[in-house]
């Protein structure tokens, strides 16, 4: 295992376009997570009308325990980005013939799947530390009464972005291996993601049926959180019933991802 | 000899194109093994299952020893057709990838670089290499690890004279080692300087396997000029125990049973000829490799 990890690393170290992604990655959900906070501040200034009902600068989006549920949710939005380097990984070793060197050099294709797996985790693994430590310090700027059970309130939507985060890169590896072109296989990822689901989701109305499409129900991990604000019902749990479905789409992309590569021809 | 590999019945179809068919070969241990074979005769798909990289349409293969096949693949040094490698790295970045994929140590990295003549291109990124120099990195690689058993795909393609030489010259110290060694080309005159066994494919079909020793035979071909070329041509041709003649711009090369080499020579000088030029020369592999050719189509 160690020996997988430092192959793939030895990769990583030296290729720019990973700190490039990773670097975007980072300063995407940063500018996304202060504009918000901006934008709150700036509309209590203005329209009285919103002023009436509720003064947005003083919505706690940024506040202890309500930041973890929040960050994770927009950050969700955002793990395209991380696809979009997973695919740059798998299709360039397919492409440069490294990755039927690396076979030929003494890796088993199990081998390669699990030092790839290990880019993922890494990728995924950073993105949730990114996010505690952005979440602890928005919270302790922004909380004004800081109590330890309000902190760790809702903190396992962390883990529960991370496993999304997974999942989805899963998702990438996998549709890299089949495609094998960098460009297609990214605008085939972006148009199912944004824009096939979305619309065969909201065609379909059996609520169950729609939960079970992959994208979906991984996404169902971290429910939409704003409309507590508004007063509305808010699942702000990670219910079991979807943490299951993501579970069985965990195992089935990476049996899947075994499959392609042991049917591969180099 | 025992064989360092054998292949059973070993076929690949692509589709309706038949690239291997039913190949059973053993390779004996501590040979250098030539796969000859015109373009497109399967040699690089044979070997591209040895190493696992295309899973077969029937058959099977097996090592010597009882090691997995993945482990076989750590101790095999390999090339197989275009080098790859990641070209955003520099040389001894990409070796010490592939020293912890064998499992081998890093230790061997300066003396493989050396070997190939890259040493003082080191630390370059791999992009910035020309041809030639791609395909000696691959030749380290391939040497890396000190492994047991080379298989070299074409391992000259792109190379210059000299490196033609030292790659020749590299394969000939490691197979003195006892190492076995499988070169696939379709250099003839390669396989022919380096190599003590070989097949011919032909469209994905064995259709001859044996030692390089077996193509000399009973004839023997003689390369001759004199003074009189006229006078040669004419008595060559009167020669009884003559089998065949071609005659070349300055030259005439004569085939005559072996043991009649002194006496044709005896012959020449008796009908007065001065002769400037007598070479004797193998029936070279090429001329068996298209004979052979030949008999089956």
């Amino acid at each position: 295992m160690r020996r997988l990890f430092n192959i793939e690393w030895a990769k990583l170290k030296y290729h720019t376009p990973f700190w490039i992604f990773a670097g975007l990655h980072i300063f995407i959900l940063l500018m996304i997570f202060l504009s918000a906070k901006f934008f709150l501040d700036f509309l209590a200034g203005k329209g009285e009308m919103i002023n009436d009902v509720i003064d947005p600068s003083r919505i706690p989006v940024l506040q202890f325990p309500d930041v973890w549920h929040n960050i994770t949710y927009v950050a969700g939005f955002m793990k395209i980005v991380l696809a979009i380097y997973v695919i740059i990984s798998v299709c360039n070793e397919i492409s440069y013939g490294t990755l039927r060197q690396n076979i030929m050099n003494g890796m088993s294709r199990g081998e390669f799947m699990i030092s790839k797996f290990f880019l993922i985790l890494l990728l995924s693994l950073s993105a949730m530390v990114f996010l505690l430590i952005t979440g602890l310090a928005f919270g302790f700027i922004y909380t004004k009464n800081i109590e330890l059970h309000e902190v760790i309130k809702y903190v396992e939507f962390l883990p529960a972005y991370f496993l999304q985060v997974t999942i989805y890169l899963l998702v990438a590896f996998l549709l890299a291996l089949v495609i094998k072109r960098t460009g297609l296989t990214m605008g085939l990822l972006i148009l199912y993601t944004y824009i096939v689901e979305p619309i065969i989701v909201f065609r379909i109305k059996t609520e169950w049926i729609k939960n079970l499409f992959p994208l979906r129900s991984i996404n169902n991990l971290i429910r939409f959180p704003f409309s507590k604000y508004l007063l509305r019902e808010t699942q702000d749990y990670v219910a079991l019933q979807d943490f299951g479905i993501a579970m069985a789409y965990t195992a089935l992309f990476i049996y899947l991802i075994y499959l392609a590569l042991k049917k591969k021809d180099l | 000899m025992k064989p360092a590999v054998s292949t059973h019945q070993l076929t690949k179809h692509y589709g309706r194109i038949k690239a291997v068919e039913n190949l059973t070969l053993d390779i004996p241990e501590g040979s250098v093994f030539g796969i000859l074979g015109p373009n497109g005769s399967g040699k690089t798909t044979t070997l591209g299952m040895l190493l696992d990289v295309i899973n077969p349409t029937y058959g099977s293969y097996s090592w010597s020893g009882s090691a997995s096949k993945t482990e076989n693949r750590c101790k095999i040094g390999s090339l197989l057709e275009t080098p790859c490698f990641y070209p955003y790295l520099s040389a001894v970045m990409n070796l010490k990838i592939i020293a912890t994929i064998k499992k081998a140590g890093h230790d061997r990295i300066d003396e493989v670089l050396k070997t190939v003549g890259l040493y003082e291109r080191r630390n370059s990124q791999y992009r910035t290499y020309s041809l030639g120099m791609k395909q000696r990195l691959a030749l380290a690689a391939a040497l890396l690890s000190n492994p047991p058993l080379l298989i070299l795909d074409e391992p000259t393609n792109g190379l210059d004279p000299v490196g033609i030489a030292e790659i020749r010259d590299i394969i000939l110290a490691v197979a003195k080692l006892g190492k076995t060694v499988i070169l696939a080309s379709h250099l003839l005159d390669e396989v022919q300087k380096v190599c003590s066994h070989f097949c011919i494919l032909d469209k994905g079909r064995l259709v001859h396997s044996g030692p390089v020793s077996d193509v000399s035979e009973s004839e023997q071909r003689v390369e001759l000029g004199a003074t009189d070329m006229e006078l040669l041509r004419e008595t060559i041709k009167a020669y009884p125990p003559l089998i065949q003649s071609e005659e070349e711009k300055d030259k005439v090369i004569a085939l005559i049973p072996i043991d009649k080499v002194s006496e044709f020579s005896q012959f020449l000088s008796k009908k007065g000829i001065i002769i400037t030029h007598f070479l004797t020369r193998r029936k070279s592999l090429e001329k068996q490799f298209l004979d052979i050719l030949k008999e089956q189509q």
